[in-house]
């Protein structure tokens, strides 16, 4: 438990291990594309909430990265030469700290070509959710019940 | 909002009525609180395991154990590393991953489901109160982590 105290936190881990400018520019695209919508009509908000529902996060990615490379060692050390076990080895090895630090090797290259975290994504989702006025009209603190504003704020959470 | 989640689309409808309920329970208890209180709750949900992360980690647990024991115990058991492979591969493609049911009954939530509990927070703070449809106050306000007025620079995950 001490141990996991130590570890980075899911949400963020990595973005930790991502250069700074390379979240920065990440960031820099996904607000250029808010900028754009500003204007949107509520059919292209929907369009765009479609597909970030069908983008792939950096974890989805590195699952099927890692996964192949496991089994096409397996094969390759069942057929060829069992010294290709490094490959599942190292891959498994590698596979595990991203999962503790959240950093491994493809991980800088993902980054690179424009692959985002869930964390990246879920914030332009609810940015675009804002900007579409999902939130507008939320019954302020102390003008309402706590159960009454929980509603509210979930039904428009879940818009 | 959250049915294209692929995760949720194999999880029984009671478990996720469970996970739901304890979301929105956990959302309801911060209804009143102060900001400091609910920037905390943030810091927690931020440190939850996702079931992207706890799949990761048991799977390359498994998958090393299988090795070693191939290596130094019998070929045979090289088997438990190809299938753990194996359910990763269909873990990203397509959601279902066979030690989830278990994952999920333990309270195991999605990173989607995490946000989902996140942005609520944010909203009963009052984040996202008052900022029209400018978009530069519109993604200050939807930084994960940036309270009402913050700083996205300094607050935000690059920042930390």
């Amino acid at each position: 438990m001490v141990l996991i105290e130590h570890l980075p936190p899911t949400a963020t881990r990595v973005e930790r291990h991502t250069h700074p400018e390379v979240n920065a520019a990440l960031r820099r695209r996904t607000d250029a594309g808010l900028t754009a919508m500003e204007d949107a009509e509520s059919a292209q908000f929907d369009a765009r909430l479609r597909q970030l529902d069908r983008e792939w996060d950096i974890e989805r990615l590195l699952q099927l990265n890692a996964s192949t490379l496991v089994l096409v060692g397996l094969v390759l050390a069942q057929r060829v030469d069992r010294r290709f076990l490094w490959l599942p080895a190292a891959v498994l090895s590698f596979f595990g700290q991203h999962a503790l630090q959240g950093w491994c090797p493809p991980v800088p290259v993902f980054r690179r070509l424009g692959v985002r975290t869930v964390r990246e994504i879920e914030r332009e989702r609810y940015a675009l959710k804002a900007m579409r006025g999902d939130f507008d009209g939320l019954p302020p603190r102390g003008t309402a019940d706590g159960a009454a504003r929980v509603r509210a704020v979930m039904k428009a959470i879940d818009a | 909002m959250l049915d294209t989640d692929r995760v949720r689309t194999h999880t029984a409808e009671s478990v996720l009525q469970r996970i739901d309920d304890r979301t929105v329970r956990s959302v309801a208890d911060y209804a009143d609180a102060d900001p400091g209180v609910i920037a905390k709750r943030l810091e927690e949900l931020d440190c939850e395991w996702d079931s992207d992360r706890t799949v990761e980690a048991e799977a390359a647990a498994t998958g090393l154990a299988g090795l070693a024991l191939g290596v130094f115990v019998s070929p045979a058991l090289l088997g438990v590393t190809a299938v753990a492979a194996g359910a990763v591969f269909m873990h990203a493609l397509t959601g279902w991953y066979p030690l989830m049911p278990v994952f999920r009954r333990l309270g195991v939530r999605s990173g989607r489901e995490i946000a989902r509990e996140r942005y609520a927070l944010k909203a009963l703070r009052g984040d996202f109160v008052a900022i029209g449809t400018r978009s530069d106050a519109v993604m200050t306000a939807a930084s994960p982590s940036a309270s009402a007025a913050g700083d996205t620079e300094t607050s935000g995950p690059i920042g930390k």
